[in-house]
């Protein structure tokens, strides 16, 4: 047993935002919900904190250990423990306080609602009624991450992008999205892909906190990264994102490095890059030229790389993905066996897909 | 120890400063640097984004230009370099589509991608193949007495942990402990594994801003007096566009931000002129009359 000091953000419904300090004797396995719990059983019973399953199953008891955000009901107190001396326990990030430990999930919510998260059928493949609609396992391994989410909103709660743009979907939406995007079942891959270019797709750092807090191992981020080359290839340049990082790609096969220069006339446009020029006097005014490299030894080489890498992609970075572009083969439909799927399957019932998304039927 | 040096793209123009200082500190570490004028953009995260398997191909090329040259490391000083090699390597070892397709095309150029080369930011280099932060000690010349610095990792350094085999992706402590060996203090603040925001600056620069604001003042409000990064494209956010960074955030910040290298080299004793602090946007002088040189004008 060793003694274990926890600071508790305390606040919401109207009282006064505050940390209250506990100390407990616990086992340094013990997890930080139980540690949670004895608090409300034994020391404080108006704490209020959310959970349920107590086993990594039901995603309702994230909150920021030592700011980092995880499951409380799987984390233990050892580690933190040892590292800063003390846990300090504060609600999820990026959703407004109910009450203590417990936050509004709404923001959450309305973002994961706007990717529209079900299938929509394709209405020239409509899918086969009363039969299985089924995936080559090589199509599913392009997937295979996504479903492990159990919508905990660790992610959500430790994105410092949501945190200054709300605009943002956030990492939990997206890697949603681009589960339905890859689905080979799904019709609307155009439509997505043009809706989240708009979306704010762009506004994701790279930061990867979303990828160290999901104790699912979704990596959302590196989702969101498959997501921004499919809407490159599929879209092109259009967003400010797109331009940037197609003309980043151009750019460096010019010279090997990067040109500044141009990268700010590609990316920004002739009035964009006017507006970068007082930075470029007070820039130069401290003996920082921005001049063009010149190129590297082996240039010519670049092209080479760059012509056989050219092309539409498909997943191919991705492990066992298949062959067959972005998406993999459209799916085989069942074998046909005494009778041929019905002719009733019309499209404009698919393209209203239930919200339940996962249906063998095009419509009830 | 001889490395293959890996300057990137800013470190060879824009901010030139962190070439000066990194080749000025090296060889007092006994870091012995060898130059590739054949080494590509690492893609800086944008590449990747629009060409996922050129971008692995690239840096398979970069890495094999260090390995046919016998050298066993990569020594980078931008946090984001460092992520898209690790990132590439990592590519290039579980993937073997994407290593085929990038062997294939090296094949055609010359070339052979072996994976025997570990890409090691110079931080990580101090850490794990120089004896630790601790070594530096002996070095210090001017220790860097008054100076509370914030470190500001660059999340590439660090994130994802399982690419990057560094240290706690969110809650590291090597930069803390070179701080402390060269003499100052160091200063605990949530910002520092935060992002600078540089990834949309042309994409949204006010939001890009706004995070560069709050990092910043989140170490001045735990009592920073100086901000240090491993990273240039950090740097960039956090100095060269800290005016604007602290309009977002309602704050004049007035932070000096130092380079990595540019920090030990002060601890080191050398000139901070030569360390090319006169060429940040944020005046370093507040810095510089703690340490006792004399101060350099904006």
């Amino acid at each position: 047993m060793v003694r274990v000091p926890i600071e508790v953000f305390r606040g919401g419904a109207g009282t006064p935002n505050r940390f209250d300090k506990f100390e407990l004797e616990l086992e340094e396995h013990t997890p930080i919900l139980t540690a949670l719990l004895k608090i409300r059983d034994e020391i404080d019973p108006t704490l209020a904190a959310r959970y349920s399953c107590r086993q990594a199953i039901c995603g309702s008891c994230a909150v920021r250990v030592n700011g980092k955000s995880r499951l409380a009901c799987v984390t233990q107190v050892g580690p933190e423990l040892a590292k800063r001396g003390k846990l300090r326990i504060e609600p999820m990030g990026n959703q407004p306080v109910l009450r203590d430990l417990v936050v509004d999930q709404k923001p959450f919510w309305d973002r994961y609602h706007r990717i529209e998260p079900y299938l929509i059928p394709d209405p020239a493949h409509p899918m086969p009624v009363g039969k299985e609609n089924p995936m080559s396992p090589e199509q599913v391994a392009q997937f295979q991450e996504t479903p492990r989410c159990i919508a905990c909103a660790s992610c959500f709660s430790a994105c410092p992008a949501l945190d200054s743009d709300p605009d943002f979907l956030g990492p939990m939406a997206l890697a949603k999205l681009f589960r339905f995007v890859v689905d080979p079942r799904d019709g609307a891959f155009h439509q997505r892909l043009e809706t989240v270019q708009n979306q704010s797709l762009w506004l994701c750092l790279r930061c990867n906190l979303c990828v160290e807090a999901c104790p699912k191992d979704v990596r959302p981020a590196e989702r969101i990264v498959d997501l921004k080359w499919m809407a490159n290839q599929e879209i092109g340049k259009r967003e400010p994102g797109s331009k940037h990082s197609i003309g980043f790609a151009e750019n460096i096969q010019e010279g090997g490095l990067l040109n500044e220069r141009r990268l700010a006339m590609d990316s920004l446009g002739l009035i964009g890059t006017l507006g970068q020029l007082p930075k470029a006097i007070t820039m130069m005014r401290h003996g920082r030229s921005i001049k063009k490299h010149p190129p590297i030894q082996g240039r010519e080489q670049l092209d080479v790389i760059y012509n056989a890498m050219s092309g539409r992609e498909d997943l191919q970075h991705r492990p066992m993905s298949g062959e067959g572009g972005v998406r993999g083969k459209a799916p085989t439909p069942p074998p046909a066996a005494a009778s041929p799927p019905p002719a009733t399957a019309t499209t404009t019932a698919a393209a209203k897909p239930r919200p339940s998304g996962e249906t063998k039927e095009a419509h009830p | 120890m001889k490395v293959a040096y890996y300057p990137g793209c800013v470190a060879q123009e824009s901010g030139k400063e962190l070439d000066l200082a990194t080749r000025a500190v090296a060889p007092r570490l006994g870091i012995e640097l060898q130059d590739f004028p054949s080494f590509s953009c690492c893609g800086s995260g944008f590449i990747d984004e629009s060409n996922y398997a050129l971008n692995t191909a690239l840096n398979a090329r970069n890495l094999a230009i260090a390995e046919k040259a016998g050298l066993a490391t990569v020594m980078t000083v931008c946090s984001t370099c460092q992520g898209m090699l690790k990132l590439a390597k990592r590519n290039l070892a579980e993937n073997k589509v994407l290593r085929a397709r990038a062997d294939k095309v090296l094949a055609q150029i010359g070339m052979e991608y072996r994976g025997t080369v570990e890409p090691k930011h110079m931080l990580q280099l101090i850490v794990e193949d120089l004896g630790g932060a601790e070594k530096l000690r002996p070095l210090v010349k001017r220790p860097l007495k008054g100076l509370k610095v914030g470190a500001f990792y660059g999340c590439h350094i660090l994130r994802p942990h399982d690419t990057m085999n560094f240290e706690d992706p969110e809650d590291p402590h090597s930069f803390e402990d070179v701080i402390r060996a060269l003499g100052a203090e160091p200063v605990d603040y949530r910002g520092r594994v935060m992002c600078c925001g540089f990834p949309i600056q042309f994409v949204r620069p006010k939001t890009g801003q706004k995070l560069a604001g709050k990092q910043i003042l989140d170490a001045k409000r735990n009592g920073a007096n100086a901000m240090a990064t491993p990273c240039p494209l950090c740097h960039i956010s956090l100095d060269t566009y800290q005016k604007e960074a602290g309009r977002e955030v309602g704050d004049d910040l007035q932070m000096p931000v130092f380079h990595f290298p540019q920090l030990v080299g002060l601890a080191l004793g050398m000139d901070p002129i030569a360390l090319g602090v006169k060429r940040h946007l944020v005046d370093t002088s507040s810095a510089l009359e703690k340490l006792g040189t004399v101060g350099v004008p904006a």
